[in-house]
């Protein structure tokens, strides 16, 4: 299992990015597990699957506390297992999706989430590859639903804001204890050799090794704004291109058996 | 009890049998592929699940009437089912040993799912009515090609782990009209009836109750109890969640408390109890009674779904939930009183539960239980009001009846609540509240001639005001430092009225409020 987290601000193209990995790592392997951790990204969308998604996991959450009361001996956690493999995870062809949706709302969730972690744990453990779009506040990672990333991937786009927040994910992923072994940086929608200098620094300065620097293209900002799946991006552009190359640097990676 | 017999095999089945171990089977057997998802692309055949029925069941036999380690396969075999088909499924397992009784069959039948996850290739989902197996295409590539071996495995499994089994024997089922049939007439009377003997399962019923320190993060002294009457106060765990998660991990959040001796039975006071409070709130707390609002009652963590809050002035107990954003008749809001209570503090006078204990045999029972209960909000009225008991459902007060303590106090009297004359408790009959003293009695004290308009109302008393003397005679009470809301546009003058002051007062001072000055303090 390698959980490849994907985490940047809002808006920089971290959502294009997972996306991408996933189609590229499932082109090698059906053993892989898309997550969408971030309740304002779209990555159904992105990957084309919308239509598809029939529950998230915090819908299902949300019932399990309405219905709790009627369970009597039922086994709570069998049932919160049963429904997120039934209505959760959405089958695609070439990838399993899950869909975290929105946050708890009012009440207690201790007991919920700690049920949840454990199912979660026991599915994740079964994936090659685990991709989770996460939001820059990691909170999925803080509440421990997901207990770990391998690799996390930060990206950013020119914005001294992205820069900012790339600084802080790092810092977040370290006090959180995630184990992982390596932090990328992905540069998007950079327009200018000057912009990708001072990403270049950057990196260097916090130590983080970048994956790929993609430029502003017109094309895949048009596919992204359609909110058509990012297969349709041109084959031959720079950014279809280099992810590619990201996603192949990723299959390389070592695999520890956990 | 449902009578519990082996199953008749229909004359003219397709029968497949088989007796005793299995030297070997053609997959893995682990606990490492619990949690293993087989995908519609890599499955073989889909068994029970969302479009065809299915069940498992166990039952517990004499030990003659079981052949141990035999396997009756009733309809068709994997090996005759077609790639990507989907089929009817019952597990039934008979098993028997001296320790082997009727109220374990739920426990044992849990365990299904566990041991056949550990089978590699075989997907095992949900429970009783509800399962859902699915066979990797992975499995049958291997050498699985029937479902004697999935059951064989499974047995096997069953007698190691559980060495208090000492014959099993499993009936399986593919067949529709006979899986249809066993559902209806044998799986789910018995379901039923196990679901009747938990609602009526009771504290004295058991030796352990469960501990849940899940919240302790919020709340480092709060001692959850989670005993048969008693679900958690954030209303997620009952007892058997307890059990099934202690089992799981004897020292994780939720552990075995050992009752040791019971010291109180109407308050629900154990010796065990009180030693696991005390060690586990770091000696903050010494006792806790399970079913009683005044008297050491259970810590409130911060997660619970509704508050219980005492009314001096109508000597009654209201209940407000968490998704009621009004101030309750005593002028505070669910937050406001939550902020007070939580943080596992043991606060005389307030209590959080679960919503499910309102269900509770044992409901408060030491103080009257559902007589010594006033007020609550509609929404939360409506969807408890079946456990209400119908000589006092219409007496307690909504906030259609009722917002403020007047109306409240008007309320009751109306509708001749309990609270009024005095409170009878059913547990033992005692009658533990005198009722309200009526108004003509003497009174003791008048200060400040009430103007005019003030005079015209009714004579009661400010709530802040009246409070420390229309306190009942309850040893150990205390209010906890509340900021009460002052009254709304203070009238010119006071009256006030002391009844049947049986209490000691130390010193009371009685001051006309100034003009410039506010109310209320």
């Amino acid at each position: 299992m390698t959980v490849i987290a994907v985490a940047g601000k809002g808006g920089t193209g971290k959502t294009l990015v997972s996306a991408l990995l996933v189609n590229f790592i499932s082109e090698n392997t059906t053993s892989v597990l898309a997550v969408d951790a971030d309740p304002d990204s779209n990555l159904p969308e992105a990957l084309g699957v919308a239509d598809e998604v029939r529950k998230t996991l915090g819908e299902i959450r949300e019932l399990f506390q309405v219905s709790r009361d009627e369970m009597g001996t039922m086994n709570k956690e069998q049932w919160l297992e049963g429904k997120i493999y039934a209505e959760a995870i959405c089958e695609c062809p070439r990838y399993d999706l899950l869909v975290m949706g929105r946050p708890e709302g009012e009440g207690c969730y201790c007991f919920a989430n700690s049920l949840l972690r454990g199912v979660l744990k026991r599915l994740m453990r079964h994936y090659e590859y685990i991709v989770i779009d996460t939001e820059a506040g990691l909170e999925h990672f803080s509440r421990k639903t997901i207990d770990s990333a391998d690799y996390i991937i930060i990206v950013t786009d020119m914005s001294r804001k992205g820069l900012a927040t790339a600084r802080r994910i790092k810092e977040l992923a370290k006090e959180l204890k995630l184990n992982f072994r390596e932090i990328y940086l992905v540069a998007n929608r950079i327009t200018s050799k000057e912009a990708e200098n001072t990403i270049r620094e950057f990196a260097y300065e916090e130590g983080i090794e970048i994956l790929a620097v993609l430029p502003y293209d017109e094309s895949v900002a048009e596919v992204d704004l359609r909110g058509e799946p990012v297969t349709a991006i041109d084959k031959d552009s720079e950014v279809y291109k280099k992810m590619k190359e990201v996603s192949n640097f990723i299959l390389r990676l070592p695999v520890e058996a956990r | 009890m449902v009578e519990r017999k082996r199953i008749e095999i229909p004359e003219g089945a397709k029968v497949k049998e088989s007796v005793g171990e299995e030297a070997e089977f053609p997959f893995d057997i682990s606990p490492m592929y619990e949690g293993e998802r087989i995908r519609k692309g890599d499955m073989y055949v889909e068994l029970g699940g969302p479009s065809q029925p299915g069940f498992e069941l166990v039952m517990a036999l004499p030990v003659d009437q079981v052949e141990d380690m035999k396997v009756t396969l009733i309809g068709p075999d994997l090996d005759e089912m077609e790639e990507g088909s989907t089929h009817p499924y019952a597990m039934v397992y008979y098993i028997a040993g001296e320790m082997v009784e009727t109220d374990l069959e739920p426990v044992i039948e849990r365990r299904n799912h566990d041991f056949q996850n550990y089978l590699e290739g075989y997907m095992h989902l949900n429970q009783r009515y509800d399962i859902w197996i699915r066979i990797g295409k992975n499995a049958i590539k291997k050498g699985l090609n029937s479902l004697i071996q999935i059951a064989k495995a499974t047995m096997m499994l069953y007698k190691n782990e559980l060495p208090f089994i000492e014959k099993i024997e499993a009936v399986y089922v593919t067949d529709k009209d006979l899986v249809d049939k066993l559902l209806n007439e044998v799986a789910m009377p018995i379901y039923e009836e196990r679901d009747a003997r938990v609602e009526a399962l009771s504290d004295e019923d058991v030796d352990e109750f469960y501990s849940c320190t899940l919240c302790q993060s919020f709340a480092p002294t709060n001692v959850c109890v989670v005993s048969p009457d008693r679900p958690s106060l954030c209303g997620a765990i009952t007892w058997f969640d307890g059990r099934a998660a202690a089992k799981v991990d004897p020292e994780g959040p939720n552990r075995a408390i050992p009752k040791g001796e019971l010291l109180d039975p109407i308050g629900g006071e154990y010796s065990g109890v009180n030693d696991f409070a005390k060690q586990e709130s770091g000696g903050e707390y010494e006792r806790i009674k399970l079913h009683s609002f005044f008297e050491y009652p259970h810590t409130s963590c911060g997660c619970f779904e509704v508050i219980g809050f005492y009314m001096p002035e109508v000597d009654g107990i209201g209940w407000v939930h968490r998704g009621y954003a009004e101030p309750a008749p005593n002028g505070l809001t669910f937050s406001t009183m939550a902020g007070q209570t939580g943080g596992g503090k043991q606060v005389v006078g307030f209590l959080g539960v679960g919503i499910a204990y309102f269900r509770s045999k044992k409901f408060i029972q030491a103080d009257g239980g559902w007589y010594r209960v006033v007020w609550m909000p509609k929404e939360l009225k409506e969807r408890i009001a079946k456990y209400i008991p119908d000589d006092i459902r219409d007496k307690i007060a909504t906030e259609d009846d009722a917002k403020t303590l007047d109306e409240l106090r008007e309320f009751l009297k109306k509708v001749d609540h309990p609270v009024v004359k005095g409170v009878v408790r059913p547990v033992d009959g005692q009658k533990i509240t005198n009722g309200w003293v009526e108004e003509e009695e003497e009174e003791v004290e008048e200060v400040a001639e009430a103007p005019a308009e003030a005079a015209a109302q009714p004579a009661v008393a400010q709530p802040a005001a009246m409070q420390p003397m229309q306190m009942p005679a309850m040893p150990g009470f205390q209010l906890p430092a509340l900021q009460m809301p002052a009254p709304s546009a203070a009238p010119a003058g006071v009256k006030l009225i002391i009844k049947d002051a049986k209490i000691t007062i130390d010193k009371v001072i009685i001051k006309k409020a100034e003009k410039e000055k506010k109310g209320g303090k």
